[in-house]
């Protein structure tokens, strides 16, 4: 059962990324990313986390591609006319050459049998709300205050920034 | 057949090239940070894996944390690119090489 969904939502992942790329409108690129974002929520699921696959929906596959969304159908125009042309000729080999290496280091792997296999089944409470929520409020509460000012900060500048031509409060 | 930790690694490391493969290729600066945002759901699912591994919940508080960065990035980065727009009136990259010329 574990196999068969890593396949699916794996399979599934791949093919949304893969035609995000693929895809020469703006528009359809973020709907395929919603896609892929959802079946990446599958795996974390697979993976023994449902908190984890919640967030992804609400987070990403909601929240961040809301905004995605909003802001393509706010820049009009250009964007949804799709792109005019790709890169330079040239450039391709270039671009080649880090996948191939990463894809080679796969297929050696994969060829080595340095599978690692997980345990039977994780430990009782892993990965629910409550297992989360005392690691994020005891173990990593430093992290956890840092990265609620980095969520503040992205605020301030995502407000100073979209304000436009408009003086700025301390000017 | 048994899915092991190297199945994880091995997608979430296709998933990744695809994401890198796509910031390069695409001309669209929309499309190039929806490709950041999917290298970055790469190395959640490469948390998510490690801690199934170990059996420790610390790799999901890490997951958490980079929907937050992924989430502080996607806001200014759209922000910036509201306000190219709203002066140069394009998003694609191939115009905005004004510190090259």
């Amino acid at each position: 059962m574990e196999g068969l969904l890593f396949w699916f939502c794996g399979g599934m992942l791949l093919l949304g990324g893969v035609m995000m790329v693929l895809q020469r409108s703006a528009v359809v690129s973020a709907v395929w990313l919603v896609f892929a974002f959802i079946s990446a929520a599958g795996i974390f699921a697979v993976l023994g986390g449902p908190f984890l696959a919640v967030m992804q929906v609400l987070v990403y596959a909601g929240a961040i591609m809301v905004l995605f969304l909003f802001v393509i159908m706010m820049l009009q125009g250009p964007v949804l006319e799709g792109e005019r042309r790709l890169m330079p000729a040239g450039l391709w080999p270039l671009v080649a050459v880090p996948p191939v290496a990463v894809l080679v280091l796969i297929i050696g792997y994969l060829r080595s049998d340095a599978t690692v296999a997980f345990a039977a089944s994780p430990p009782a409470g892993f990965g629910t709300v409550e297992s989360v929520a005392g690691l994020l409020l005891g173990r990593y509460l430093l992290a956890f205050e840092l990265i609620s000012i980095v969520l503040l900060v992205a605020l301030i500048g995502a407000l100073a920034l979209g304000r436009g031509e408009r003086k700025l409060p301390w000017k | 057949m048994e899915i092991t930790l190297t199945h994880y690694l091995v997608l979430a490391g296709l998933v990744f090239i695809t994401g890198m493969v796509g910031f390069v290729v695409r001309r669209n600066a929309l499309v190039m940070m929806m490709c950041i945002e999917l290298m970055l759901c790469a190395t959640n699912i490469v948390f998510a894996a490690f801690a199934r591994l170990h059996g420790d919940g610390g790799g999901h508080v890490f997951v958490l944390m980079n929907f937050a960065v992924a989430a502080s990035e996607a806001a200014i980065g759209l922000a910036i690119l509201v306000e190219i727009y709203r002066r140069r009136r394009t998003v694609n990259v191939d115009d905005l090489k004004t510190l090259m010329e």
